[in-house]
């Protein structure tokens, strides 16, 4: 007889919605988070989309800590002297509020709360050290000296999984499989950062920009989010492009990011407020392993479960559609009465059918894309260079805008052949 | 801002008694390329007169330096319960 | 016989984090994020270090806000067998005075106590009165500042840490101690533990139970009040370059400016 129907490792958005979810079922979950509090560890790099939170709580946007709805997205590129970016506005956005801007250590105190006032017994400021195994099945957690037993474990512990990789659960992380994340937080007044970005009545910004200013093949996306009173400035950095140059260090790219001459603006007079790092997850469909076995699940970030398309990132959204996957399991297997695998399997045919797996499968190899040096070289350089030629006022007769093309494209010097594979690669996979 | 600066805006509890991370110092002399020391994001990997210096209580544990040494000297474990980096916005 | 060891703690704001609310000059509190009080992880841990070689309980005392149950469970999950949280709005505002008459009532509660340890001070208000005044209404011997305690054949033996030395101090029990910041490490809680206390709960006295009257505790029973609180503004440094050659100029403006005096 195990002490708990169910324990889930880790308290964030995958985490304590999968343990609210069994709870609020009848089932006696344990939720242990190694934050003290929860969201302590953990960094947003990203914006919640809400649609599946709301099947957990229909009422979320009222009582969820949110700092601002998205009602503008800007994806653009930085040169070393330029700025070029779409800044998409419209009422759909503000009608239908979809996406906002959140810190974890509110938001996952939050959910951890959530979790507790659904029945689950919530501790933190514990680290799990390992899984407990019988006969080859998990049959709980061990943390010091002690085992605690369930009959069903949910691994969410992030993108940086301990657990999993060290209970042989799931491969070990490689170069293409996560990026590095680095975020500064940053402290202005709500009524300045609304004059800095055109925003009102709480709206909110969200913007991505590909970092052309970057040398030696070094890639890094940088973004931009509006906080309540803070803004969030980050980048996003390949490690495979950071390896290969080996002499760029990878706090300065955050700084290069803060310091751009059309970024620096938006961030001026801002007190730092916390620097933080975190893996993201970026290796799509082919970095998610076996989802379940006997007697766990993963959920979450730890099983890459994170998507970005460059227009579009998912994270938290897709971790709460695991977690509440990963309960609906549970629950079918406590009223059931069988623990079985094929039970358990229930869960991937869950995700199977989920948007977060559509969508990874849809965009099959998109990192290839995002991370080519077509978008982290070629357009930046070669928007650059057509912008000027339409906009800089020489006093000369104007020309074509193919015949500026044609010249930007020689300027930038990037092979043809490769272009068109790369440029017919990019249409395809977005 | 240096790196140096921006770390001391965090929030740590530091456990003297416990090195969440450690390496290997016989694989790092004879690295050669000290990855580490650029993938970091909290620059708690410095080479100093040509030998490599961790320290782990800067860590914001991120798992970049387990993923950025492809030479096996990375031991990366969590913190014990509610040590190390402690977020205070996330 | 099994020793019955108190320890006092208390749950302050991390002081990593803590501002002063400009227009009340207290501490704002929902700011920061509360954690239990460092100097009493040390005292825990020496009641533990007693408890490891000899049979005892401990119980621990708090007073203060129900949201310092975390801070009790904290203490349980560490190896303590019994939480008391005395909270009552009542208690609120209470200085040092009333705050140790009302710990030292409800200590004086329990069935029997040997030990009563303390941490030195509490990171938020720094005075170090609370353990000895819990001693002084108790009618106890104290021992204050130790670095390091031992109990053996019914006597407390301590090393209290002097500017010129260490000195050694033993008294009988009952007494009460209070260690210093940083006296050893404080051990980690077990999920074990932390399960069985999160299930259990804490217990929670009010001023009806201690059987004191309102104007002995809290604000009433305060004799001082804070008149003024304010944040000192870090002067902005003039960031000048360390280096040999500066030093002369550097000492010869510090001579200008009156700062430095040659005899």
């Amino acid at each position: 007889m195990s002490e708990f129907d169910a324990i889930v490792v880790g308290a964030g958005p995958a985490g304590a919605s999968a343990a609210s979810r069994m709870a609020s079922s009848g089932l006696n979950v344990l939720l242990v988070e190694r934050g003290d509090p929860p969201g302590s560890k953990n960094v947003s790099g990203g914006i919640l989309w809400g649609q599946e939170l709301s099947k957990l709580y229909p009422d979320w946007e009222k009582s969820a800590p949110l700092e601002r709805f998205i009602s503008n997205k800007v994806t653009g590129f930085l040169t070393d002297d330029s700025y070029i970016g779409i800044d998409f506005r419209t009422k759909k956005f503000e009608k239908e509020k979809t996406g906002y801007s959140v810190l974890r250590t509110k938001l996952d105190g939050w959910l951890a709360k959530k979790a507790k006032d659904a029945g689950s017994t919530v501790i933190t400021g514990i680290t799990v050290d390992g899984l407990a195994w019988n006969d080859k099945r998990v049959v709980g957690i061990k943390q010091g000296n002690d085992i605690i037993t369930s009959d069903l474990v949910v691994l969410a512990e992030g993108a940086n999984p301990r657990i999993a990789i060290g209970e042989g659960l799931r491969p070990p992380i490689g170069d293409h499989d996560v990026a590095i994340g680095i975020k500064q937080v940053v402290k202005l007044s709500e009524q300045v950062i609304n004059e800095r970005f055109n925003l009102r009545n709480g709206a909110g910004m969200a913007a991505e920009f590909s970092l052309g200013f970057l040398k030696n093949g070094v890639k890094a996306g940088g973004f931009l989010y509006t906080n309540k009173d803070t803004i969030s400035a980050g980048v996003v950095i390949d490690i495979a492009g950071l390896r290969k140059d080996n002499s760029t260090y990878s706090f300065n790219i955050m700084d290069q990011f803060v310091s751009h001459p059309y970024i620096a603006p938006y961030l001026e007079g801002g007190q730092l407020q916390e620097y933080s790092a975190h893996l993201v997850c970026e290796g799509g469909i082919d970095y998610v392993p076996k989802l379940y076995g006997n007697g766990y699940m993963i959920t979450g970030d730890s099983a890459g479960l994170s998507f970005s398309n460059g227009m579009v990132i998912q994270g938290m959204n897709y971790a709460i559609a695991s977690g509440i996957a990963a309960a609906d399991t549970a629950i079918r297997c406590k009223n059931s009465g069988s623990y079985d695998l094929d039970q358990i399997a229930y869960y991937d045919n869950l995700m199977k059918d989920s948007q977060a797996i559509k969508d990874m499968k849809n965009f099959r190899g998109i990192s290839k894309v995002t991370w080519s040096p077509m978008v982290h070289e070629f357009i930046p350089k070669f928007a650059e260079s057509v912008l000027n030629g339409m906009f800089y006022e020489t006093g000369e007769p104007k020309k074509h805008l193919m015949e500026i093309a044609l010249g930007s494209l020689k300027e930038t010097g990037y092979d043809r052949k490769k272009l068109i594979i790369e440029g017919f690669r990019l249409m395809r996979k977005m | 801002m240096n790196i140096e600066e921006k770390l001391s805006v965090l929030n740590y509890k530091t456990d003297p008694t416990y090195a969440h991370i450690t390496v290997k110092p016989d694989l790092c002399e004879v690295c050669p390329d000290h990855f580490c020391t650029f993938a970091c994001p909290a620059s708690c990997y410095k080479l100093i007169d040509g030998k490599l210096n961790f320290k782990y209580e800067d860590c914001v544990e991120c798992g970049t330096c387990f993923v950025a040494c492809s030479h096996g000297s990375v031991n990366w474990t969590n913190p014990k319960g509610g040590q190390g980096i402690k977020y205070k916005l996330g | 016989m099994v020793l019955e060891i108190v320890v006092m703690v208390k749950q302050v704001p991390d002081s990593q984090e803590v501002v002063i609310d400009p227009v009340t000059m207290n501490l704002n509190r929902s700011m920061t994020r509360n954690v239990t009080n460092r100097a009493d992880e040390n005292a825990l841990e020496a009641a533990l270090q007693i408890k490891d070689k000899v049979p005892a309980n401990i119980t621990i005392v708090s007073m203060g806000p129900p949201q310092a149950e975390t801070t009790m469970i904290e203490c349980l999950a560490r190896g303590a067998d019994r939480a008391v949280l005395v909270s009552d709005r009542a208690f609120g505002g209470a200085d040092t005075y009333p705050t140790g008459l009302t710990v030292a009532s409800a200590i004086s509660k329990l069935d029997h106590f040997d030990i009563i340890i303390a941490g030195e001070e509490s990171s938020d208000s720094s005075t170090g009165h609370v353990g000895p005044g819990v001693a002084e209404f108790l009618g106890i011997d104290q021992i204050t500042y130790c670095s390091k305690i031992e109990f053996s054949d019914g006597r407390v033996t301590a090393e209290r840490e002097l500017e010129d030395g260490t000195e050694v101090v033993q008294c009988p029990t009952p007494v009460l101690v209070t260690m210093l910041l940083g006296s050893n490490f404080p051990r980690m809680q077990t999920l074990r533990r932390k399960i069985d206390a999160t299930k259990k709960g804490i217990e929670v006295w009010n001023l009806e139970k201690l059987g004191l009257q309102p104007e002995w505790v809290g604000v009433r029973g305060s004799p001082t009040i804070v008149r003024r609180m304010q944040s000192i503004k870090e002067r902005e440094r003039a960031k000048k370059p360390v280096t040999l050659e500066a030093i002369p100029d550097m000492v010869k403006e510090l001579y200008e400016k009156n700062i430095l005096k040659v005899k």
